[in-house]
């Protein structure tokens, strides 16, 4: 067996396994533990975009769940249009946002960057907060919008089960690491890596840095939009402290740093690793000590950055590599960059 | 055909004038030298012929455009490529990724831009190590890194700024046989450099700086022989006056 066919087959095996886990677990808390996961996963992936190829640090990611989340929510609810074709309009507008943030921050570094965008994401979030009516489309403030459960069907992105939307953000989370892929492998995904790293040097070397980093921001708030939409309609009820809220920025930040940030299986090994920590600390310690799962990632995250500070899918794909070496019958040669 | 001519170039930084008329032209296939003491202004001067820097006043032609205040991403992709005195890799990259990074200027295909860095870093003597992480290289071979992302935009003027600082002897031969080499590619080379040997060895014509201003040019023999030039790098009483 070669490398390559052991690499197939184990993305092949990983998809099965994806695609039967409804028909063994039964039960819907577990689903839904399952369902977010792959959205936390799908959002930062989207934020790796920019967040690890770039190479900056953007902590108002929200703003875009936000964005989508009402945009479609509120073209369903006024005028009954498809949340399939709200998705897009929030993408759409999403995208606008993103470069809008983009133009004047992207000329910052460092922490300034950092603190940039979670000044825009959080003045977003109280302006929702504080807005009932935008013009003819009502937002309802602080109280948000409730989708009400009737005419299910994929039509209105509306279903009884759990399973419908745990394939659909599956598909999602699939398609958007298939894109990361190959965006990393790109003239795109090479600008921004060599941009992210050594700006002056890579603008000696033809790459228009800012630009390649806005086409990257436009790409990651469209995607992560999507996901906002795919909130609304998954849990029926959306508020500004839940999708727009700083918490969630942290926690897609948080996740890609301890999984990763730059890679593309970081993301998605974060969100593995991460969201059971924050589902089970809320189910068993929700009462007494809410808020425990951010003291842990952060712990984990002091932790990750000491001792592994790329990320812990630098040594998981170390070990990876090596058993597809053994399995190749090979002697382990060089890791894979 | 004179590919980059500057004519009475200045730049200010506040009160500070590190370039003060400065005037020269380069002519195809030149080997170009620029020296003089530390501060003179020659990396202001490359990185206003790069873009870096807008001139505060002058004129830059490069292939006979005028090139003022354009930026380092357009210099490059039109055939001007230049290497820092600090080198800057792309530390957490293979050496072959940072090569690739060059050669993308000139294409957008992936096979296409792996081939063209492979066949620069084969002739840079470097293919063993392009799998080796940039961050790893030593000082030498970082210096040859940043020539051969350089070279893999393709271009037509190469500007390099003191890629023999901190080389052993041995390392400067080599290195002025590559540079030489170079020039037999149909490349035109504009070279910043304080090691006095490598200079006389490579250099068809050079200008030596002093504050800002031009106070030499002609051959590396006329030039080392200057009283002038001597006053500035040793100071008054080390002339040997005419008497």
């Amino acid at each position: 067996m070669t490398h390559q066919t052991i690499n197939k087959t184990a993305c092949i095996l990983a998809g099965i396994i994806a695609l039967g886990l409804p028909l063994v677990i039964r039960s819907a808390t577990y689903l839904h533990i399952l369902v977010v996961l792959y959205f936390y996963a799908y959002l930062t992936t989207s934020w790796n975009l920019v967040g690890g190829f770039a190479g900056v640090l953007p902590l108002g990611h929200a703003a875009f769940v936000g964005i989508g989340a009402y945009a479609s929510t509120v073209l369903y609810l006024q005028y009954g249009i498809s949340p399939w074709i709200g998705m897009i309009v929030g993408g759409i507008l999403a995208t606008f946002v993103g470069i809008l943030i983009g133009l004047p921050t992207f000329k910052m570094r460092g922490a300034y960057f950092a603190l940039a965008t979670i000044a825009f994401g959080e003045g977003i979030r109280v302006m929702i907060e504080n807005i009932d009516r935008l013009g003819p489309f009502v937002l309802n403030g602080p109280r948000g919008l409730q989708i009400p459960p009737r005419n299910l069907g994929l039509a209105n992105f509306l279903f009884a089960g759990k399973e419908p939307y745990y394939y659909i953000i599956l598909l999602m989370l699939a398609a958007v690491l298939i894109l990361t892929y190959s965006i990393s492998r790109s003239k795109l995904g090479y600008y921004l890596n060599a941009g992210g790293e050594e700006p002056e040097a890579a603008m000696a070397l033809g790459v228009n840095v800012a630009r390649a980093k806005l086409f990257a921001m436009a790409m990651s708030s469209f995607l992560t939009a999507l996901a906002g939409t795919f909130y609304a309609q998954f849990t029926l009820y959306i508020h500004p402290k839940s999708v727009v809220s700083l918490d969630l920025s942290f926690e897609i930040a948080f996740i890609a740093l301890i999984g990763g940030r730059g890679s593309i299986a970081g993301p998605v090994l974060g969100a593995l690793l991460l969201r059971p920590v924050s589902d089970f600390s809320r189910i068993y310690f929700g009462d007494t000590l809410p808020g425990l799962h951010l003291v842990i990632f952060g712990v984990v995250l002091i932790l990750v950055m000491i001792y592994q500070p790329r990320g812990l899918q630098e040594p998981l794909t170390r070990i990876y590599s090596n058993l597809v070496d053994w399995l190749a019958g090979r002697k382990a040669g060089e890791v894979q960059a | 055909m004179n590919i980059l001519e500057i004519k009475k170039l200045y730049k200010d930084f506040g009160g500070l004038r590190a370039l003060n008329d400065l005037s020269l032209t380069i002519g195809q296939g030149q080997i170009f030298g620029l020296i003089g003491p530390n501060g003179a202004g020659k990396s202001t001067a490359f990185n206003c012929i790069a873009g870096v820097y807008a001139p505060t006043g002058g004129e830059i032609f490069f292939n006979g455009h005028k090139i003022n205040g354009e930026k380092p991403w357009n210099l490059c992709k039109k055939g001007l490529a230049r290497t820092f005195q600090i080198v800057k890799p792309f530390a957490t990259k293979s050496v072959l990724y940072n090569v690739m990074v060059g050669s993308f200027a000139k294409t957008g295909s992936r096979s296409v831009a792996e081939g063209k860095a492979i066949e620069i870093l084969e002739y840079l003597h470097f293919a063993e190590q392009k799998e080796t992480r940039a961050g790893n290289l030593t000082i030498a071979d970082r210096k040859r890194l940043e020539i051969a992302r350089a070279l893999a935009t393709e271009p037509k003027l190469l500007l390099l700024d003191e890629v023999m600082a901190g080389l052993r002897p041995s390392e400067v031969d080599e290195m002025v046989a590559i540079i030489k080499n170079l020039r037999n590619r149909g490349i035109t080379i504009f070279v910043i450099e304080h090691i006095m040997r490598a200079i006389m060895a490579l250099s068809d014509h050079v200008v030596v700086l002093h504050f800002g201003r031009k106070i030499a040019e002609g051959s590396p023999q006329q030039v080392a022989s200057d009283e002038k030039v001597i006053k500035a790098y040793l100071g008054d009483e080390y002339v040997v006056s005419g008497s």
